[in-house]
């Protein structure tokens, strides 16, 4: 038995949003002034007339008119009042919309306002949905159903509570006047699809996380700033460091951040066009020209960005020194894959990278090198980070540059698309919401990540790795055929070792 | 007080069972009523009389709830109490728990909106397109045939703090009532079984007319022209037929 005590809140949780919800109340109450506020009209219905309705255009004119505002930003701003489930519409009541015509709207009645409880009681809604049952049979939506059930098996032991108040709200109903049972009707119908919304709908009542200070209380003014004269020199200099770095890392990656500047060509979650996604799948063909932006930044984002590695990766193919990657990403593929493979792989690494003849040997100082073989004999998953440190420093320091003056990026750069923004209207809009369809599972496209990173194992390029060994004087054979006597003793030693591992 | 609750309960008989089940089932009646009382508050027909009655409403479910509260302990401190009549104890229990739970919740409810909306400034109070007042629901709850409507016209100085206070009281009783329930008596909810089925039977199946005017309410105005205008093509196309048939059976006959 969860009771939500609003008095005994301690102050310790405070709901997310609250505050801006209070100041769209101040405003609501604003809107209510007979002389000031949205004139409204009566609801004429087949035998009573209900008052205090109002038009849609009516309300954005009004909104445009107190806060001075253009008519696209007040009818923005009216679309999020009815989302929140302050005014609600009542033709078309599944969709919470504003239509800036003469479509009618009215105020919900504060008892129902989010602010009252959120989230809301599901007993609340059992009885609401036991309620509507109860008038008539088989008037319940079939996500309705779905949430009856799944109410009646969760809350079994109070369903004859549920049912008793259903009914006895229902006859408490009966005894109120047609016109105003109507309107009870319709607002309680308005409060439970702003807060159970049919599925498919986008719900602006996302509850988010409880916050730990009260926004709207006093501020906290002065205390931070008095102290900062307290700190010494060097936590200051530090402090001023880190809010250069900051205001670098803003004023680099202000543009690609989709909140500060628009996604080319749409932002999918407010157009629902999943272009923007398909354009940046991570082994897509030909990248969009943010992207390839977004790799000159530094060495990091480009090898975290598939693509931008697949195209590093075949510079430094180019190059002939493919195996330092390799090296990267195996070494990755240790530090984060499963324990039970850990050791084959460790193994592998060394045996491909480390070993002396290895076929892809990667060139590191004696020291590290030193390290790394002691740590291998007992195995574990940063048994290799000095060796991948090393070899990351390698990179980002020399193939990086050269990779940006080279001409495989200069192609890429060349090559790359800079989508057109869309432009949608609204009906288009309504159109791709209902062509909504969701995207690839995530466990198929593990397999795809997986059966591409096999196919790139299988693939090495044999002709590479001769040429590296050619390169380094030695003659040694292909890895696949029997060795010539001559390296018999070094395939011993190195057998040997193998089995002291 | 503290002497009727050590008091443990006699033999229950099915009559104790029947007198807890009646005062549930009125405190059930009374917390239905006071959720549509409470819907109105901060609303175009909120008054002083919303007020009153929402205060009424709100006495009797608590004398309610504090003799079910007594009755409910005894019953079901008494270890000697059969297994069949502790069952439908704990059941009227979990009803009463519950009917609290809402209680409490639309108590806070009100206090909250009547803090934003003061009856001083009748302006500001939002236009929900309600007319009549609750005075027909608070009868119900009070059960009485017609609530006599004395009205003062004026609004005294400090009635709203001091009904504030009032309320803040009553809400902290309650929440007392709930814990003190859960301390003095154990109910395990998950062995509770309901005795009526998921699906009842609907209430009057002759009551569609609210259903009506709301199904009404759903057309939309842009559509009323257009089926106008594709009932009149369809009138004119029957007639067009009934005259092509009509036409062609003449000519059969004269030619025939």
């Amino acid at each position: 038995m969860t009771i939500r005590n609003t008095l005994r809140d301690h102050g310790q949780r405070y709901r997310p949003r609250m505050a801006c919800l209070k100041k769209a109340e101040k405003l609501l109450l604003e809107m209510q002034d007979p002389k000031t506020g949205v004139k409204s009209q009566p609801q004429r219905l087949v035998i009573t007339t209900i008052p205090h309705a109002i038009t849609g255009e009516d309300i954005i004119a009004w909104l445009a008119d107190r806060f001075q505002v253009d008519t696209q930003e007040a009818r923005n701003f009216v679309s999020m009042l009815v989302a929140l489930g302050y005014i609600y519409p009542l033709q078309d009541h599944r969709r919470l919309v504003i239509k800036p015509d003469a479509s009618l709207y009215r105020f919900q009645t504060p008892y129902f306002w989010p602010t009252q409880q959120w989230p809301v009681e599901d007993t609340d809604y059992a009885i609401y949905l036991a309620k509507r049952n109860i008038r008539k049979r088989g008037i319940l939506e079939l996500h309705e159903q779905e949430h009856y059930n799944r109410l009646h098996k969760w809350m079994n032991h109070k369903w004859d509570f549920v049912v008793m108040q259903a009914k006895e709200q229902y006859r408490a109903a009966k005894e109120r006047k047609k016109p105003d049972r109507v309107v009870f009707e319709c607002q309680e119908r308005a409060y439970w699809v702003v807060h159970r919304p049919p599925p498919g709908t986008v719900s602006a009542m996302d509850y988010g996380l409880d916050r730990l200070t009260d926004p709207n209380a006093d501020e906290v003014t002065g205390l931070l700033c008095c102290s900062f004269k307290h700190y010494t020199p060097l936590t200051r200099s530090l402090c001023f460091l880190c809010s250069r770095r900051l205001v670098k890392y803003c004023s680099t990656y202000k543009s690609h951040d989709p909140f500060l500047s628009n996604c080319l060509p749409s932002n999918p979650w407010l157009t629902d066009d999943a272009t923007y996604w398909s354009l940046n799948m991570p082994s897509v063909e030909i990248p969009t020209k943010m992207r390839v932006e977004r790799w000159t930044f530094s060495f990091a984002e480009l090898l975290s960005d598939p693509r931008g590695r697949d195209d590093f990766r075949l510079f430094l193919k180019k190059e002939f020194s493919g195996e330092n990657l390799a090296f990267w990403e195996g070494c990755e593929d240790l530090k984060w894959g499963e324990a039970a493979t850990m050791r084959e792989k460790a193994e592998h690494i060394y045996k491909t990278f480390l070993a002396r003849g290895a076929p892809r040997w990667i060139n590191i100082d004696g020291k590290t090198m030193e390290v790394t073989v002691k740590g291998l004999k007992h195995p574990h998953r940063y048994v290799l980070d000095p060796a991948q440190t090393h070899i990351y420093m390698l990179m980002k320091k020399d193939s990086y540059g050269r990779y940006q003056k080279s001409p495989v990026f200069k192609d890429t750069v060349k090559k790359a698309i800079c989508p057109e923004e869309h432009r949608y209207s609204d009906a288009q809009l309504q159109q791709n919401a209902k062509k909504r369809r969701p995207s690839l599972s995530p466990i198929i496209l593990r397999q795809m990540e997986q059966e591409q990173r096999a196919k790139m194992a299988a693939n090495v390029d044999i002709t590479q790795v001769m040429s590296k060994l050619s390169k380094q004087g030695k003659e040694a054979p292909p890895p696949f055929l029997a060795p010539p006597l001559r390296n018999k003793h070094k395939r011993v030693m190195f057998r040997d070792f193998y089995r002291r591992i | 007080m503290p002497l009727v609750n050590n008091k443990v309960g006699d033999d229950c008989t099915d009559e104790a069972l029947a007198d807890g089940k009646a005062l549930v089932d009125s405190l059930i009646k009374v917390v239905a009523c006071y959720r549509h009382l409470a819907s109105c508050v901060g609303g175009c027909t909120d008054s002083l009389q919303l007020r009153e009655e929402l205060r009424q409403t709100r006495e009797k479910a608590q004398m309610l709830s504090v003799a079910i509260c007594s009755h409910l302990t005894s019953h079901l401190r008494n270890k000697r109490l059969p297994e069949g009549q502790r069952k439908e104890m704990e059941l009227l229990w979990v009803a009463f728990s519950s009917s609290l739970e809402l209680l409490h919740g639309d108590m806070c409810k009100v206090f909250n909106v009547a803090e934003i909306f003061s009856l001083a400034n009748t302006d500001s109070l939002v236009q929900t397109g309600l007319q009549g007042g609750g005075s027909e629901v608070a009868a119900r709850a009070l059960s009485l045939p017609d609530l006599n409507r004395a009205q003062s016209p004026t609004l005294p100085a400090g009635l709203e703090s001091q009904e504030r206070s009032t309320m803040e009281q009553e809400i902290g009783q309650i929440e007392h009532m709930i814990d003190d329930m859960e301390m003095k008596v154990n109910v395990m909810r998950w062995m509770v079984e309901p005795h009526g089925p998921q699906y009842t039977d609907p209430l009057s199946s002759t009551d569609s007319a609210s259903l009506a005017l709301l199904s009404v309410d759903e057309e939309q105005p842009g559509r009323q022209p257009l089926c106008q205008r594709s009932q009149i093509f369809v009138l004119l196309l029957m007639f067009a037929v009934v005259l092509v048939a009509a036409t062609l059976s003449v000519c059969v006959v004269f030619f025939s």
